[in-house]
């Protein structure tokens, strides 16, 4: 298979803005999934609300773009009406971690087989930069112009905190990283969430003073590193995975 | 062979006798034993005790996609959370039926009391305009039978079909044979999730792609849509009308209520609508028109009542019977009074 049958080329361009981390990660999922073989029958996307969710509409499968926060009780609805598809859901950390934050710790609690592509931009950008449960202390946005008085949200303390779990952590600057890991998640039989390290400029960054989507890519460069140490919890600037296969509970 | 079977359990068998193979829920009373039964008859059926309403109906709506008839069912406070599932799957045109046993609302409110108070609910509960059918039975055989009728009108609509219960009508226990009606089960008219290149969303949408800034597209959708829940209704004009021609009054009853006041009969003509939603308005009419005065008895505060009125253009009285009880006496005597 090639890249290019996962993706709807007529759809293109995407409603991205120029400078927007997403397009990366849509591109490299495609990439995985070429890799994977993975046939356009045999899977779907479901994406929820927010600049990551108009994601499933560009892909070249049958895809479903549901209300805001429910991309998971879709995808296990899909996954259980027909555990042989694989199911892909690709959204923004406001739509899986914010408004959907129930859905996750149940959904992974329940260890539904899917692959989950978290893209963390640490905002909410489509509806104008807003203080997200994943935006850094202090960072300032609408709706937080004195910086935000919390810490951001620990996605991995979530997820790592069933037995049985798959946590990973990569960033849209590292992209074979970022090929691989979500190559892994869409193999691992059971819920498999990735944490994709990726920015908002137009809505986000120009606010703390970026000027360039290419500023915040080199920010994740320099903050982000691949693990080099032992297995287990990830620190707050690693990139890897996070995982346990023990079944007993 | 005749059981005692409970207005719950024969919702739960007619979605079994209609081909359902997905079912998920959060426990609510008085919609409870829906799950209950359902539960046993798992791994025959995939089953989800869900997180909270919001969740089963989505999880509904994926199952329903991906080749399932599906169903989900709660009570008021649940189906307010529901509503903007219901409002996807309208979007989606994705087949579905949602069943509400109602209590006594609104929020908690009375929890074991029975009560109709989710009627315009049902109508209009989510956000935009849409056009949803509504069933609601009276009798614990008409929920086996109507709920039989709901999943075949949502894949026939491919829409969402709310079937409306009250708690009193959940708990009512008959004896029934569920083995003697004739049924009719469609099959599903949606391909599985896995077989195109379709995009299902919640936006305005035309082959897929969104169309979120064409207005004069919204109106030929729009029409579309209606046209076809329209249609679909037609199929579906499930009333019972029994005239009485000694009487100038004309009652409208509907669930426990039209139940209760079954015997009156012998002194007034009763019509009881099945299909709620889209208002029969013809066989409302032609009924009407036989009568001087119409009286609409129900649990709520007139809200059928309002669309009688708003179908018949003349005046409609009403009869509300509030705070969860539902007395024959009560409606014999004012009935006498009007």
């Amino acid at each position: 298979m090639n890249y290019k049958d996962y993706i709807k080329w007529d759809r293109m361009p995407t409603n991205w803005c120029p400078g927007c981390a997403i397009g990366t990660v849509f591109k490299q999922t495609a990439f995985a999934l070429a890799d994977l073989e993975l046939a356009p029958t045999d899977m779907t996307v479901v994406s929820g609300i927010g600049c990551s969710g108009r994601a499933a509409g560009y892909f070249n499968v049958d895809s479903v773009h549901a209300t805001h926060g429910r991309a998971l009780p879709v995808a296990e609805g899909i996954k259980r009406a027909n555990p042989r598809l694989k199911v892909i859901v690709f959204s923004g950390d406001g739509d899986l971690v914010g408004i959907g934050g129930n859905h996750l710790l149940h959904t992974s609690r329940r260890d539904v087989d899917l692959a989950v592509i978290c893209i963390n931009n640490a905002t909410y950008g489509m509806t104008g930069g807003q203080m997200a449960p994943t935006t850094p202390s202090g960072a300032k946005t609408l709706t937080s112009p004195h910086g935000s008085p919390y810490a951001p949200f620990n996605i991995q303390g979530i997820i790592t905190s069933n037995r049985r779990h798959w946590f990973a952590r990569t960033s849209a600057f590292h992209v074979a990283h970022l090929q691989r890991t979500i190559r892994e998640a869409v193999e691992w039989p059971g819920f498999a969430f990735i944490e994709v390290m990726a920015f908002c400029v137009e809505n986000f960054g120009r606010r703390l003073g970026f000027k360039s989507g290419h500023e915040m890519l080199v920010k994740l460069k320099q903050d982000f590193k691949p693990r080099t140490g032992p297995e287990g919890p990830l620190g707050p600037l690693e990139l890897g995975v996070a995982k346990n296969d023990d079944q007993a509970s | 062979m005749k059981t005692l079977v409970m207005g719950n359990e024969a919702v739960a068998c007619g979605a079994l006798k209609a081909g359902m193979t997905f079912f998920a829920a959060y426990p609510i009373t008085p919609a409870s034993e829906i799950m209950h039964e359902l539960a046993e008859h798992e791994p025959a059926i995939a089953f989800v005790h869900a997180e909270d309403e919001i969740a089963s109906i989505h999880m509904a709506i994926g199952a329903s996609l991906a080749g399932r008839k599906a169903m989900t069912s709660t009570s008021g406070p649940g189906m307010s959370l529901k509503q903007e599932g219901l409002g996807l799957a309208h979007m989606m045109e994705v087949p579905l039926v949602v069943v509400n046993v109602q209590r006594v609302g609104p929020s908690t409110g009375m929890p074991t009391l029975p009560a109709q108070g989710d009627i315009l609910q049902a109508a209009h509960g989510s956000h935009g305009d849409y056009v949803p059918l509504v069933f609601y039975p009276s009798s614990v055989e008409e929920c086996y039978r109507t709920t039989i009728a709901a999943f075949n009108a949502a894949e026939d609509s491919r829409s969402p079909v709310i079937l409306l219960l009250d708690g009193y009508l959940a708990h009512l226990q008959e004896t029934i044979d569920l083995d003697t009606f004739p049924f009719e089960v469609r099959p599903r008219t949606l391909a599985p999730l896995g077989e195109g290149r379709r995009h299902f969303t919640g936006l305005l949408a035309k082959d897929g792609v969104p169309k979120t800034k064409d207005s004069a597209y919204y109106r030929e959708w729009y029409a579309r849509i209606k046209a076809k829940m329209l249609e679909t209704a037609a199929g579906y004009r499930l009333y019972d009308y029994v005239r009485n021609p000694a009487s100038r009054l004309l009652v409208v009853a509907y669930g426990i209520t039209h139940r209760v006041i079954t015997p009156l009969r012998s002194a007034y003509s009763l019509f009881k609508p099945v299909r709620m939603f889209p208002v029969l308005e013809d066989e409302l009419r032609a009924a009407a028109d036989e009568h001087d005065r119409i009286v609409v008895v129900e649990m709520n505060d007139g809200q059928y009542r309002g669309e009688v009125q708003r179908v018949l253009k003349r005046e409609v009285l009403g009869i509300s019977l509030l705070g969860g009880t539902v007395s024959f006496n009560e409606i014999r005597e004012r009935l006498r009074e009007l």
